[in-house]
């Protein structure tokens, strides 16, 4: 083995560290420049201000927003914003833009990508909030919820509990056959392929379905879970 | 006697048009336009309909003050250059001169409201470029009347202005001065001077054009029957522009010039 002279040995780790140090230090230094999102004001206020313009408002509030992590030409780490501010101020913006899905498509897209899960959980739980008051604009964010919940959250209860609210909106709903089908999809990830059998047949007997290829997928679906279930009975009547 | 209103008409118009009139709303429409592709880049999700509510209320508020500093700033030269004296001693009665001035504001307000129409259309579709139009130039209008009183009483441009504006932010932004009272009320635990105050802009609000008055620019994200909100704005303001028009009038006779 080549011997290295001490002196460029002891050079390269002396920067190394230097460079480490320096890291760290702009890295600490960078979350002190952060500054915080601060409490928003009530939504009448915000009403008042709009001039009549409140759904624009809305909308401008939300791309500020959206761009809270980028200041002063630095993009900060979601991990430094308060996520209980951050959710008043969606509260807020669906407030002052009640027609706007902007603020549950942040929530659904892009602030709830974050890994811990309590900040999560207020953001699942702001979109349920919306989806509760406003199905037919906000069921497409209610079905991304629910799969964070159950990809990132691993959380399968919390996401067919979802899955369960939107199967269960009445037909005057407009939404596509597939998020309904979520529930039963669920189910089956469970193991409840008892649940998610009646399902199937429930809705292939009501005629709900009238789409040819949704049918066929419903009826290979539970083929499929019913084959599942019988393989599962199996081991314990062996 | 028409004529003479029309000449007039016509003499004030050659004076507002000398004012540089298209490089200042060639400068708005070119900052409406960038401003507006610039929120449109940053938009995740309706970016057309923000760029086109934002372009059409940067355009409103640039277009009222241009009108009203090219109203005020009119009348203000005829009182500097003694060009009411001038007309007096022609046969011309002083409501013509009202009545001129009313024709400029009117076809001021429909040079200004061009481009905007263009604007909304490309960016939307004609029926909502014709309704922003349209609801536009009755808000520039009863903005330019009630500058033509502001100049007619206090002569001077920049209390004029500011006049103005105070009423018509005040209009604008009445819901938020009486939520503010309504929460002093609560604050105060009801106190007499709060409750006062409550009621004297409660009068106050009677004689200041109310939200119907304005463009409505939540068109650009929900459908809205706009032709009955057209007629709502329309009704609004013809009472009120014919009011402000009356105490133009009232004030105007009641001046005194040096002939």
């Amino acid at each position: 083995m080549l011997l290295l002279p001490r002196p460029l040995l002891l050079g390269f780790l002396v920067l190394f560290a230097c460079q480490l140090f320096y890291h760290h230090t702009s890295r600490t230094q960078m979350a002190l420049n952060y500054q915080a999102l601060d409490k928003p004001l009530s939504a009448p206020v915000y009403r008042g201000i709009a001039m009549g313009s409140e759904q624009l408002l809305g909308y401008l509030l939300a791309i500020r927003l959206q761009l809270h992590d980028n200041q002063a030409g630095q993009h900060f780490r979601y991990s430094l914003i308060d996520y209980a501010v951050l959710v008043d101020w969606l509260d807020l913006i669906s407030a002052v833009g009640p027609l706007s899905e902007y603020p549950t498509l942040l929530a659904s897209r892009i602030y709830g990508q974050t890994s811990d899960p309590d900040r999560l959980r207020l953001i699942l739980d702001f979109v349920e909030r919306r989806f509760d008051e406003n199905p037919q604009l906000h069921w497409r964010r209610l079905a991304e919820a629910s799969l964070l919940a159950k990809h990132k959250l691993h959380d399968l209860e919390r996401a067919l509990q979802m899955a369960e609210k939107i199967a269960r909106q009445p037909a005057s709903v407009k939404m596509p056959q597939w998020a309904r089908d979520f529930q039963f999809l669920l189910l089956a990830e469970l193991n409840e392929f008892e649940s998610a059998i009646a399902i199937i047949q429930a809705l292939l007997q009501s005629n709900a379905v009238n789409d040819p290829d949704e049918k066929r997928f419903l009826e290979e679906k539970l083929s499929d879970f019913q084959q599942k279930l019988l393989d599962n009975q199996q081991p314990s009547i062996n | 006697m028409h004529s003479q209103t029309i000449s007039l008409f016509r003499f004030l118009m050659l004076g507002i048009l000398s004012k540089r009139l298209l490089v200042l709303v060639t400068i708005m429409v070119l900052g409406a336009v960038l401003s507006g592709s610039f929120i449109n880049e940053l938009a995740i999700i309706n970016g057309d309909a923000i760029q086109t509510a934002f372009v059409a209320d940067f355009l409103r508020y640039s277009l009222a003050l241009l009108t009203l500093l090219m109203i005020t700033t009119s009348v203000a030269e005829d009182y500097e250059f003694r060009q009411f004296e001038r007309l007096l001693t022609m046969p011309l009665a002083r409501w013509q001169y009202i009545a001129a001035q009313t024709l400029v504001i009117a076809s001021l307000c429909l040079l200004l409201t061009l481009p905007a129409a263009l604007l909304v259309s490309l960016y939307a579709n004609v029926a909502l470029g014709l309704y922003w139009a349209t609801a536009l130039w009755l808000e520039l209008f009863l903005l330019g009347v009630l500058g033509l009183l502001a100049i007619l009483s206090l002569e001077k441009i920049p209390q004029a202005v500011m006049f103005s504006l105070a009423i018509y932010l005040l209009a604008k932004l009445s819901g938020l001065i009486s939520l503010m009272l309504t929460e002093s009320v609560k604050l105060s635990e009801g106190s007499v001077s709060s409750r006062v105050i409550e009621f004297i802009f409660g009068a106050i609000l009677y004689v200041i054009p109310g939200s119907e008055t304005f463009a409505e620019n939540d068109v650009f994200f929900a459908s809205h029957d706009l032709i009955v909100m057209l007629g709502s704005q329309l009704a609004s303001v013809s009472i009120y522009a014919l009011f402000l028009l009356m105490v133009c009038l009232i004030d105007f006779y009641r001046k005194e010039f040096n002939l």
